[in-house]
């Protein structure tokens, strides 16, 4: 284990991003590092400091790291201009990665979009062929019919036995009255339903293409069990689905709220951050498919070609 | 604003020092809650430090170790480490702030530690404000194990019925770690042993902000009052959630609670 060091940053235009960095104090750096940023209203640190926790036992492995606030949030300055939330969430993601690639030289970067911050992690590992590795807890999800309709069961089964859930259910019912386009695990997007599948499949698609490393991980807050890829719901025969990690634990929640499920968290994605980092996920061992979107495969970690960025897909802008 | 690391290399803090952009001799330090509260306020103390450093204050705002950016983790804490923190921010802001009267800011158990400091810390504040002090810890605790139950309850799909039956239940359960903190033995103890006749009343002159029903700090502060402390009660009822996570639900900055602290705070 390294002994690690901190220090805080501030960048993006006019230094009005704040962050901090994590890295080990000596020894050996790997070419990966990881960007946490926020999820919901929280700042940096994350719900129940979990971007801390997981930072500084990545850094004690060799993995730097930065956690900062997108533009409005925590301690960065408030955002300017007319940007979208999610195009302005791209460019503060990309203007991270200046800064960790200033800092400690490092050109390769793993995404981790909690909640709120799935969808701009996904958007940015498209617009940006430096991200080579994507988590996305809670993020965009779709169950089909019938997850849905055993989802509804189980809960109707529930309310006489279980006070709790009447609460729940009246909550429940508001969301479903407040109009189309509600879904779970979404809070900062905009859009139809329709848009927003559209989004995740195109995105997903491009990801599984390029072979970078991703993780999809659901909680028992969506649901309390799931049968095989539930929360992608129609595409679950897309051919991203074959690509990526999907984990479901119903013994996880999506704030995290016990020491239990936090060190759960921190087991399962430090493992798979350390997977990817080292190259041996299941994407990451796959040859990548030809394509002429596959700037960053991960097989080329260590050899990149100096990456081209481009600029965030209007696509982001329009959800 | 400028971030900043501080205190000794084996209890490193985690600052953020608003400079002041007018003339003024006055000096903010921001004591803060500790676990979920400190989460769930912290973009709040964030803007009203933004407004008193515009009106001509010096602000700093740090982390307690063990908590935020600070060093340590979750079990590092316990009272008499933060209420040395507060000390050393207090130096570390006049280090910044040279000849201005420093105001100490403290909310819930960040107003208790100042009150603790203020006492036996050698430093020396101009003012303090207490605002919602927790001077009961066993109720304090309590509420802290309810708010952890309705949390989890809020967030798992199918909540546990024997989440509520080991709250009723059991006394210790859900005091190891609440809202997704781990408590020390040592703090859990501390809180169970904080009485409001534990704690003296500042010397230095103080303004109580609490709600009309919190019985247990209207008795503490008539009670200073009764014993000529230079202290004053004052009934502040606001919209701030200090346990919930900040969500589009709740107010993350109330704003009649920022104008009434820049009120407070500029007297």
């Amino acid at each position: 284990m390294n002994e690690i060091k901190e220090f805080p940053v501030q960048f993006g235009s006019n230094g009005s991003l704040l962050g901090m960095i994590s890295t080990p104090a000596e020894g050996h750096v790997e070419p990966v590092a990881c960007i946490f940023y926020n999820m919901g209203g929280n700042h940096r640190v994350g719900p129940r400091r979990i971007n801390v926790k997981l930072a500084r036992q990545l850094a004690q492995l060799g993995v730097g790291s930065i956690r900062f606030d997108l533009a409005g949030l925590g301690d960065s300055g408030p955002v300017t201009g007319s940007r979208t939330f999610m195009a302005q969430a791209v460019l503060d993601v990309q203007a991270a990665m200046d800064q960790v690639q200033d800092s400690l030289g490092v050109q390769r970067f793993i995404l981790m979009g909690l909640c709120s911050g799935a969808p701009s992690s996904l958007e940015a590992t498209v617009a940006d062929p430096r991200v080579v590795g994507l988590l996305q807890f809670d993020g965009y999800a779709f169950p089909g019919r019938r997850a849905r309709w055993e989802r509804t069961l189980r809960r109707a089964l529930a309310v006489p036995t279980n006070p709790i859930m009447i609460m729940k259910t009246v909550r429940w019912i508001k969301r479903k009255l407040s109009g189309p386009g509600a879904i779970e695990g979404e809070i900062f997007t905009s859009g139809t339903l329709a848009d927003k599948a559209k989004v995740f499949v195109d995105c997903m698609n491009i990801v599984a293409e390029r072979n970078i490393p991703t993780l999809l991980l659901f909680t028992g807050t969506l649901n309390s069990v799931d049968r095989h890829l539930d929360q992608l719901g129609p595409f679950a025969s897309e051919k991203f689905a074959k690509h990526v990690e999907y984990v479901f634990l119903s013994e996880m929640d999506h704030s995290l709220t016990s020491q239990a499920t936090q060190r759960t968290f921190l087991k399962v994605v430090g493992d798979w951050t350390m997977r990817a980092v080292h190259g041996v996920t299941p994407a990451a061992t796959k040859p990548a498919p030809k394509s002429e979107s596959s700037p960053s495969g991960f097989g080329a970690l260590t050899a990149a070609a100096k990456p081209k960025r481009t600029a965030p897909r209007a696509m982001a802008t329009s959800l | 604003m400028t971030p900043l690391h501080f205190g000794q290399p084996s209890r490193q803090l985690f600052g953020l020092y608003h400079t002041p952009e007018k003339n003024s001799d006055l000096a903010v330090l921001i004591c803060p809650p500790f676990g979920q509260e400190a989460i769930r306020s912290y973009r709040f103390f964030r803007l009203l430090a933004d407004r008193l450093a515009r009106t001509g204050a010096a602000v700093l705002r740090f982390d307690l170790y063990g908590t935020g950016d600070a060093g340590g983790v979750d079990l590092d804490g316990d009272f008499e480490g933060w209420w040395r923190d507060i000390c050393t921010a207090h130096d570390e802001l006049t280090r910044y702030a040279v000849g201005r009267r420093v105001v100490w800011l403290g909310s819930r158990m960040g107003a208790t530690l100042a009150t603790i400091a203020e006492r036996n810390g050698g430093c020396d504040p101009d003012r303090l404000i207490l605002w919602d002090p927790i001077f009961d810890g066993p109720r304090y605790m309590d509420s802290l194990r309810l708010a952890h139950v309705e949390a989890l309850e809020r967030s798992y799909f199918l909540p546990d019925r024997a989440w509520r039956r080991r709250l009723a239940n059991e006394a210790e359960a859900y005091t190891d770690e609440v809202l997704g903190f781990a408590l020390s033995p040592e703090l859990r103890q501390q809180i169970s042993s904080l009485v409001p006749a534990a704690l003296k009343a500042p010397a230095h002159r103080t303004v109580v902000l609490a709600a009309p029903d919190d019985h247990t700090a209207n008795k503490w502060a008539h009670s200073a009052i009764a014993n000529h402390a230079p202290l004053r009660l004052s009934s502040f009822r606001h919209s701030l959630d200090w346990t919930t996570d900040p969500n589009a639900e709740n107010p993350v900055v109330p704003g009649e609670a920022l104008q009434r602290l820049l009120s407070e705070i500029n007297e």
